[in-house]
């Protein structure tokens, strides 16, 4: 079957959904306040399209800014301490314990701190997604053969060089893993964060609906909040496949 | 010949740990490499010839004795005087051939037209100019050793340490890759230090043997080799090298029982 035709059976399939959607709604067979209908969907577009627009906006930029600073310090704490055994012990109970806390509770303190503007969100999705980054970053690391560390040092590398010119990018594969699990806990914890308490971005619309029973604007905002997470997991493929190629190990074996 | 010492060893120990679980790699090791040299370490596995080689090359510390390369004590790796290679090539697996020929250039911030200028003639040297736009993966060991013999060139240093660089390859290209050193060395002209445990290997290349016994690592004999060069792989069957080969073992055998 050609590329072409199965895009044409799956946006087909995809109407045959929404229109079966819309007209369960319209015979009175789901609630409208509990399921919305496409048509909803679009009103609410056609009246708050550009608030919400704006609010994706900075979605957006602070899921970009908070990506930006966990995926640098994720990556460069894991990787030193990777390269490090005594750090390396230390911190990996740690990490692992942080992974495990429901990071949510620490919200109300950064709001005190912080206060409800973009500063607070940038700072809860960096810590909702820094530690299985910087975990995945070390493992990465300490699985790698010591001999290319030993190697790079006879060529005289430098710590540094053997670091994030040798160690880094032969564990590329676990980097990545890290960051598909760290970026995707970093989308929810943005989000999250602005349905909690925020004055602006989707998740506080969509909270601020909910409250008036506006189950189309509701929707809208869950299918704006599907496509941050879809462009975010897009940007993250797209390094994936320009990296991917050739870290696998070889030997003389 | 009165070329003059280049490598200076004297008095090295090398114990690994303290106490009652201190363990003694080497004792005792003395013995000096002249210049244009090739020699070989030859000794059972647990004899510490790894360990002196990566005292030799900066990378261990000595506990004791004092280690000198062209006058200056060893304290870290000096990649511009002693290149390394070992038994894995360790190559990079995301850069090509030549990119990985050049990446000791790289580390050192030498310009790229540079790099490729002098990283080119060393692929041609070891008979990979045209893998040089190959990656790891498709080379096969015997090639990935080569690559690692020109990435240890490429700094142009004056010693080469070779830690069983061809150990893990078959025997014919094992046998190969030692004539084609040997004729890289001839033409270069370098000082040569050699680490392996295969006999008739160490023979074949070296100028002067040193034998090593375990428990605790030392040098148990220094026997030069009177083969003329070029070495040829009739040398092997012949009978001076047959009594050499039997010599060898003999002392290896008796240290270890």
């Amino acid at each position: 079957m050609s590329g072409g035709r199965r895009q044409l059976i799956r946006l087909a399939g995809l109407a045959l959904v929404l229109a079966a959607w819309e007209a369960a709604f319209r015979l009175g067979l789901l609630s409208p306040i509990i399921f919305g209908s496409p048509s909803l969907i679009v009103r609410a577009a056609a009246s708050d399209g550009w608030t919400f627009l704006l609010a994706f906006r900075v979605t957006m930029f602070e899921i970009a800014l908070a990506i930006l600073i966990a995926w640098t310090l994720g990556i460069a704490f894991g990787v030193v301490a990777g390269s490090l055994p005594v750090v390396a012990r230390i911190s990996a109970p740690v990490l692992s314990a942080l992974i495990a806390v429901p990071l949510v509770v620490l919200y109300p303190v950064l709001i005190a701190w912080l206060g409800l503007g973009a500063a607070s969100k940038v700072v809860f999705g960096v810590v909702s997604g820094i530690f299985p980054i910087a975990l995945n970053a070390m493992v990465g690391v300490q699985g790698i053969d010591r001999g290319y560390a030993r190697m790079a040092a006879a060529m005289g590398a430098n710590r540094r060089q053997i670091m994030f010119q040798v160690m880094a990018p032969l564990a590329l594969p676990a980097i990545i893993a890290g960051l598909r699990l760290g970026t995707a806990l970093i989308v929810i914890g943005v989000v999250l964060s602005e349905m909690l308490g925020s004055t602006d971005g989707i998740g506080f619309w969509i909270s601020y609906h909910r409250a008036l029973f506006n189950t189309g604007q509701v929707y809208l905002g869950i299918l704006l909040a599907l496509l941050v997470a879809g462009l975010a997991n897009a940007a993250l493929s797209l390094i994936e496949r320009s990296y991917a190629r050739r870290t696998v190990d070889q030997s003389v074996m | 010949m009165t070329a003059r010492e280049l490598i200076a060893v004297e008095g090295v120990d090398k114990t690994y740990g303290s106490g009652a679980q201190a363990m003694t790699a080497l004792e005792g090791v003395s013995f000096s490499v002249r210049e244009g040299e090739f020699i070989t370490l030859v000794g059972p596995s647990g004899c510490g010839k790894s360990t002196l080689l990566q005292i030799l090359a900066g990378l261990v510390p000595a506990s004791t004795g004092r280690v000198a390369i062209d006058g200056a004590p060893v304290t870290g790796p000096s990649p511009d005087k002693v290149g390394v290679m070992f038994q894995d090539a360790w190559l990079l697996p995301w850069k090509t051939a030549i990119e990985n020929v050049e990446f000791p250039l790289a580390l050192r911030k030498v310009k790229a037209a540079e790099r490729r200028q002098r990283a080119l003639p060393l692929l041609e040297l070891v008979g990979l100019a045209s893998f040089a736009e190959r990656y790891p993966d498709e080379l096969s060991g015997g090639m990935r050793q080569r690559v690692a013999i020109a990435r240890c060139l490429v700094q142009e240093p004056r010693v080469l340490l070779m830690d069983e660089p061809f150990a893990a390859l078959d025997e014919q290209t094992r046998t190969r890759m030692g004539n084609e050193l040997l004729q890289i060395w001839e033409k270069s002209g370098g000082t040569v230090v050699f680490v392996t445990h295969g006999l008739t290997e160490a023979i074949y290349l070296a100028d002067t043997v040193f034998v090593m016994g375990t428990r605790p690592g030392r040098i148990i004999e220094r026997i030069a080799v009177p083969l003329p060069r070029p070495r040829t792989i009739d040398m092997i069957g012949s009978e001076a090298f047959g009594r050499l080969r039997n010599r060898i073992w003999h002392l290896i055998a008796e240290v270890r029982t």
